[in-house]
């Protein structure tokens, strides 16, 4: 994937910009209005991951300019300006997915593949891990073509350490990946190691490999290294 | 007590004493001066039966007279000139009346006469009488139209107080409605209402710029929040750590999470007080309970909570966004503050939705736990939770309940 990063502080678009070159993507960064603009003049990116409140300039002016010169790239907002209006705007305008700060990297991770996905695999819904295969479409898995049967929660769960892979995702982003802010009501994240534990049983017995490595105390990792 | 009540009490029972008190001074005064009037006639009548002994050295003849009766008696001592108060015998009307005498003694030719003079004093009674029930009735008629009066023109006259009272109490810091200015031409009623109106405004100028501060600083601090959180995220990557150090990255992530959701809530909460949010659409809530109940399912049942869904059709006006909210902070609490084993019932009715759950064995109505930032001390949460539902619900004119009924702690929303 070729990305671009349009955020200010540069603390946060490094450490964007480390988590997705890592994993052998291509991701430029700017950090104001001026060159942003500049750079989608000049190049085109899978997905823009776009900051509203920029010096001397509103993202969403961004935003606009890619509409109007009808450049294809996907624009994913990131903006601490939480609200559902800011939100709605962003959406309106043709941004495809709105992630308000602060996030987890796996979660931007997870939505610019999905993005990505959507737009450049049009017609083909499938994501394929190996002898693992996810059908976007009916949200069904496979492992060397035969059906699993998994849930509608462990199905999200793959999808999420597909997009991640090779990355250490902590329990914390997993639990606010799939329950969002409810987790709030959880006294621990024990739940999700029934989770992990019962993707693990599947896919193994259904004769794929062991993909998911535990970190030791902080999260899981999918990986086939 | 009101203050009419507690002024007409006072006002009644002081007219009434010194009604009383003048009224027993006026009767006094009155049948004095006609007493007076009535001894005048006797010491007359004394007089001409002196003058009759002068100059006829006898005793006059008695005749019967319409109201009055002389009558001589022989004595042997000397008799005490007196007046009194006696009955007279009324011979037209055959009965005896009230009548005043005067006794006195006449020498007539040396034998000395006892002499009783009695009149009638009945008109003199009925003219006090008259008299009395005149005044007794003006001094009622004066009651009555002052009693009229004090209730109409005072009630007309405090009737600005009752509408600045009455702004006074609906009067919200958090509303966007003022005190609207009430005219009056009485001048301490308008001092009262000037007064209110700058105090409201002052306050809500301070709480909106409290608010706009809380929410500009929640807003700065998300942007620190975002870096510590990446930056943490990147560290994690960095892999191979030994028990004490992941516990410390745990804890970490654990304290930015809260952080980031204090935050949020209390951004939420500022935008649902200023009505940023509203909007009316129809939301089912049958559906969205059954949907939430089924995305929290994992939550409850790691602490092995029972949940009984009863829902009947319901559907309400109201912003998506902030009903799920309602529904899902409801939830939560009722999963984060119970006990293992413990028993959630949701109950979802036309006209309300009570959600009851086991939890700790105490009553919370006596702390207010709608308050801002009221929490048990063992929780983790913002304490932001039900304020921002009592918001939403204030915003759809429903009505937010508490109540503890040994076991169960109930929610209930009013619609």
């Amino acid at each position: 994937m070729k990305l671009l990063v349009v955020e200010d502080e540069p603390g946060l678009r490094d450490s964007i910009r480390d988590y997705f070159t890592e994993a052998g993507n291509v991701c430029e960064t700017v950090g104001d209005y001026t060159s942003a603009l500049q750079k989608i003049n000049l190049y085109r990116y899978d997905c823009i991951i776009l900051d509203i409140t920029l010096p001397n300039g509103n993202g969403l002016d961004i935003l606009k300019a890619l509409k109007q010169n009808r450049h294809p790239d996907a624009v994913l907002i990131i903006s601490a300006r939480n609200a559902l209006d800011d939100r709605l705007q962003g959406l309106d305008l043709g941004a495809d997915d709105y992630l308000s700060k602060p996030f987890h990297l796996s979660e931007l991770r997870a939505r610019v593949t999905a993005i990505v996905r959507r737009r450049s695999f049009d017609g083909n819904h499938i994501v394929v891990f190996n002898e693992i295969a996810l059908d976007l479409q009916s949200k069904s898995v496979s492992v060397n073509n035969q059906q699993v049967k998994f849930t509608k929660r462990e199905y999200e769960l793959l999808l999420y350490f597909i997009a991640n892979k090779g990355k250490v995702i902590t329990k914390n982003a997993i639990a606010e990946h799939l329950w969002g802010d409810s987790i709030d009501a959880a006294n621990n994240f024990d739940f999700i190691y029934s989770h992990i534990k019962n993707i693990r049983k599947k896919l193994v017995e259904a004769g794929s490999n062991d993909y998911i490595q535990a970190s030791y105390g902080m999260g899981y990792k999918f990986t086939d290294q | 007590m009101k203050l009419f009540t507690r002024y007409y009490r006072v006002n009644l029972l002081s007219t009434i004493v010194v009604m009383l008190l003048t009224s027993m001074v006026y009767y006094w005064a009155i049948s004095r001066i006609l007493i007076g009037v009535a001894d005048k006639d006797l010491v007359v009548e004394e007089s001409e039966i002196f003058e009759y002994v002068r100059a006829n050295h006898r005793l006059p003849q008695v005749f019967e007279s319409k109201d009055q009766q002389i009558s001589f008696a022989k004595v042997s001592g000397p008799v005490k000139r007196e007046y009194i108060n006696t009955s007279y015998y009324n011979p037209k009307e055959r009965e005896n009346e009230q009548g005043r005498g005067l006794i006195s003694s006449v020498n007539v030719n040396g034998v000395l006469y006892k002499i009783v003079v009695v009149q009638s004093s009945v008109e003199t009674d009925d003219l006090i009488r008259v008299i009395f029930s005149i005044t007794i009735v003006v001094v009622l008629l004066l009651l009555f139209v002052l009693l009229m009066v004090n209730r109409l023109v005072l009630g007309r006259i405090w009737q600005p107080f009752y509408g600045i009272l009455q702004q006074v109490k609906a009067f919200n810091v958090a509303e966007k409605n003022d005190i609207a200015p009430q005219r009056t031409n009485i001048d301490e009623f308008n001092e009262l209402n000037d007064a209110i109106t700058s105090m409201a405004t002052r306050v809500k100028k301070d709480y909106g710029e409290l608010k706009a501060f809380t929410e500009n600083a929640s807003h700065e601090l998300l942007t620190p929040i975002a870096i510590i959180n990446s930056k943490l995220d990147t560290l994690v990557q960095t892999e191979n750590f030994n028990e004490r150090q992941s516990m410390l990255l745990n804890d970490l992530y654990t304290s930015v999470s809260r952080l980031t959701r204090l935050n949020q809530s209390m951004l939420l909460l500022a935008r649902i007080e200023n009505q940023v949010i509203s909007g009316y659409e129809p939301v089912n809530l049958k559906w969205l309970l059954e949907e939430k109940v089924a995305q929290l399912q994992e939550l409850y049942a790691d602490k092995e909570i029972n949940v009984s869904v009863f829902a009947e059709e319901k559907e309400v006006q109201a912003s998506r966004y902030l009903v799920e909210i309602l529904v899902n902070n409801l939830l939560v609490n009722a999963i984060k503050h119970n006990v293992p084993q413990g028993q959630i019932d949701i109950t979802l009715t036309k006209d309300k939705l009570v959600i009851k759950n086991t939890g700790e064995d105490r009553d919370m109505s006596t702390q207010d736990i709608f308050k801002r930032f009221s929490k048990s001390a063992n929780s983790e949460g913002t304490g932001l939770g039900l304020t921002i539902s009592t918001q939403i619900c204030g915003n759809y004119d429903w009505m937010l309940d508490y109540r503890y009924r040994a076991p169960f702690h109930y929610f209930t929303v009013v619609f």
